[in-house]
């Protein structure tokens, strides 16, 4: 299969700091590629540069065959990729419903204004959250926003979907439910992108998982092959238990 | 885009008739109250434009004055060279371009840094057309003598007004007035969502700017002598942010409720004490910011709130009674409780040796 997104290259520094070297993934539809890593390894950069929340330094960034390396956020969000926040970022004043509307009347679809409190409904009704639509995004709980994130970036009807840490936070019963979310939304012909740190999840959700380190990424495969590699072993624990 | 609600389709009629009954105004009203009730519009239709821009965005803007003063400027530059309702034209031209110009540039920097710029560009405008004016023209003040009477400004501004406010309307129910809303929340959000942030900020701000240039093009005639400190007189920007303030932004008709109790105050102080209103009226400022963050608007969506919640059934005398009954037994309550003799002044010396004797030989408990 063809990949939908294809990055090559891609690096990003900070000043000296190299917080992404010629990293390369590829993602295809419908499924879920896990992106793992110690703390401070470029995950979160990396989302960025594909988000187009920052631009790269170098390399190409292909969506659908079409290089976006240069487009800014909220054109590549027209071309369907997008993405929630690791820190959920609420809006106070705003009801829940009216943030999602945003989203589709802005995203890849542009819906007209008429249709959009419906499908905004629709989109809230699949995440459980239709009782929520009239609030604002402080009256619901840590779970419920971070729902709302994703409704939010479900209404630009992206392709290609980066989940920030989404999972991470939830509780044992609200995690099942949080993965079958995202298991859904690869059913739906999504490609995923999950950086996330519970690795339950990651093996129960991710085909293929990809380990990054200081910037680059070491390790490439399956799950359960890609976790004994002495490699990514020294990267969490360090040598001696290698 | 269609915004046909129950709500709409209730207030249509009624609004419409307030239209028509304001229209008939200017047979009704004296010279004075006429000259109020442009004073009164002109300021309405300023701070709606206003909150257009400002109150969706969160942008404090300062530019106002420059935007009315430039109108203000194009209708006496050209009053004689055209008839008056193409130079109105001419203007909305030139204030579009204008904010064009100052949104490309301005619209990168926010907070503090967009507030001060605004006000610089009105004083610079001013500045601008004072130097024209003496090295160029060699006049201070031009004269706008037009066949234009009050009542005529009345139905402009009347028609400026409705204007200003269905397009508030329209905007907030909108692709770009909920994008606007959404920018004013989070940028990053906004961007995440699709918003091209930087047009919508650009077209919110030309809309709004146009409208205050009208304003101050069809209030020319009224002033009929204009030079440049009155027409970039930063205290119109000011007041408008104050009416906006006071009023609140969460609602489209939160202007009216700010700009008729200032510009009340406002021809009470300039006639009682014409030398301390500017301090007056700054002590006022001073105190809406700080007693009334949300605006009137939010003092009246609070009581409409408590008139919603469930009411208290009437308790008919035996509440009364049984009040007393409750007060008769506080009072016997009171009466009964155990009390301590009053010490006298030997009292603190007993307490004293008590407390000592505690030190001694610690309670058991």
């Amino acid at each position: 299969m063809a990949a939908l997104l294809e990055v090559s290259g891609l690096r990003k520094a900070f000043g000296g700091l190299v917080a992404v070297n010629d990293v390369s993934l590829a993602v295809s539809a419908g499924e879920v590629l896990g992106l793992i890593g110690p703390n401070g390894s470029g995950k979160t950069t990396l989302l960025n540069l594909i988000a187009g929340s920052l631009r790269a330094d170098a390399g190409t960034i292909r969506m659908d065959g079409e290089d976006v390396t240069r487009l800014p956020n909220h054109k590549r969000v027209r071309r369907r990729i997008n993405r929630t926040f690791q820190l959920v970022r609420v809006s106070k004043d705003i009801p829940v419903i009216v943030s999602v509307m945003a989203g589709l009347l802005h995203g890849a679809e542009r819906a007209p204004y008429k249709d959009a409190s419906y499908d905004a409904a629709g989109i809230l009704g699949e995440l459980n959250l239709l009782l929520k639509a009239g609030q604002r995004l402080d009256q619901l709980t840590y779970i419920e926003q971070k729902r709302v994130e994703l409704a939010r970036a479900l209404a630009t009807r992206p392709r290609v979907l980066l989940l920030d840490e989404w999972l991470s936070g939830l509780g044992p019963g609200e995690l099942d439910g949080g993965m079958s979310v995202v298991w859904s939304l690869a059913a739906q012909g999504i490609a995923v992108i999950l950086v996330e740190h519970v690795m339950t999840a990651v093996r129960a959700l991710c085909g293929r998982v990809a380990v990054m380190n200081a910037g680059a990424k070491i390790a490439e495969g399956p799950p359960d092959q890609v976790l004994r590699d002495p490699e990514v072993i020294r990267a969490y624990l360090g040598d001696a238990d290698a | 885009m269609r915004a046909r609600t129950a709500a709409t389709a209730i207030a249509g009629p009624p609004l419409v008739l307030l239209v028509a009954i304001l229209a008939c105004l200017p047979w009704l009203l004296s010279d004075y109250e006429l000259s109020l009730a442009l004073h009164l519009l002109s300021y309405l239709t300023l701070t709606v434009a206003w909150a257009m821009f400002s109150g969706t965005t969160r942008l404090v803007s300062l530019a106002t004055s420059a935007f009315f003063g430039v109108g203000m400027y194009t209708v006496a530059m050209l009053v004689k060279l055209m008839p008056l309702e193409a130079i109105f034209a001419v203007a909305a031209g030139i204030g579009a371009v204008l904010a064009l110009v100052v949104g490309i540039v301005t619209l990168r920097i926010s907070g503090m840094f967009f507030v001060i710029f605004g006000f610089g560009l009105s004083e610079m405008m001013r500045q601008l057309m004072v130097w024209w004016e003496i090295n160029k023209t060699f006049t201070m003040g031009r004269y706008v003598r037009v066949n234009f009477d009050n009542t005529m400004i009345y139905e402009h501004l009347l028609g400026l007004c409705v204007l200003a406010f269905a397009a508030g309307f329209l905007l907030r129910r909108s692709r770009l007035g909920i994008a606007a809303l959404v920018i004013g929340e989070d940028e990053t959000v906004a961007r995440q969502v699709g918003i091209d942030v930087p047009f919508v900020k650009l077209a919110i701000f030309v809309l709004s700017c146009v409208l205050m240039t009208l304003v101050g093009a069809v209030m020319a005639p009224r002033f009929g002598f204009i030079n440049p400190n009155i027409a970039f007189n930063p205290l119109i920007s000011f007041q408008v942010v104050i009416m906006a303030l006071l009023g609140g932004l969460k609602r489209l008709w939160g202007p009216i409720l700010g700009v008729l109790p200032l510009i009340a105050l406002s021809e009470t102080l300039e006639v009682e004490f014409p030398f301390w209103y500017s301090i007056l009226l700054g002590l006022v400022f001073m105190a809406i910011v700080y007693f009334l963050p949300r605006g009137a608007v939010g003092l009246i969506d609070d009581a409409w709130e408590r008139l919603g919640r469930p009411m208290e059934l009437p308790r008919g005398y035996t509440g009364w009674l049984r009040d007393a009954g409750a007060g008769v037994a506080r009072a016997w309550a009171w009466l009964s409780r155990p009390r301590t003799l009053p010490g006298g002044f030997t009292g603190p010396i007993e307490g004293w040796a008590k407390r000592q004797w505690r030190r001694l030989v610690p309670e058991e408990r």
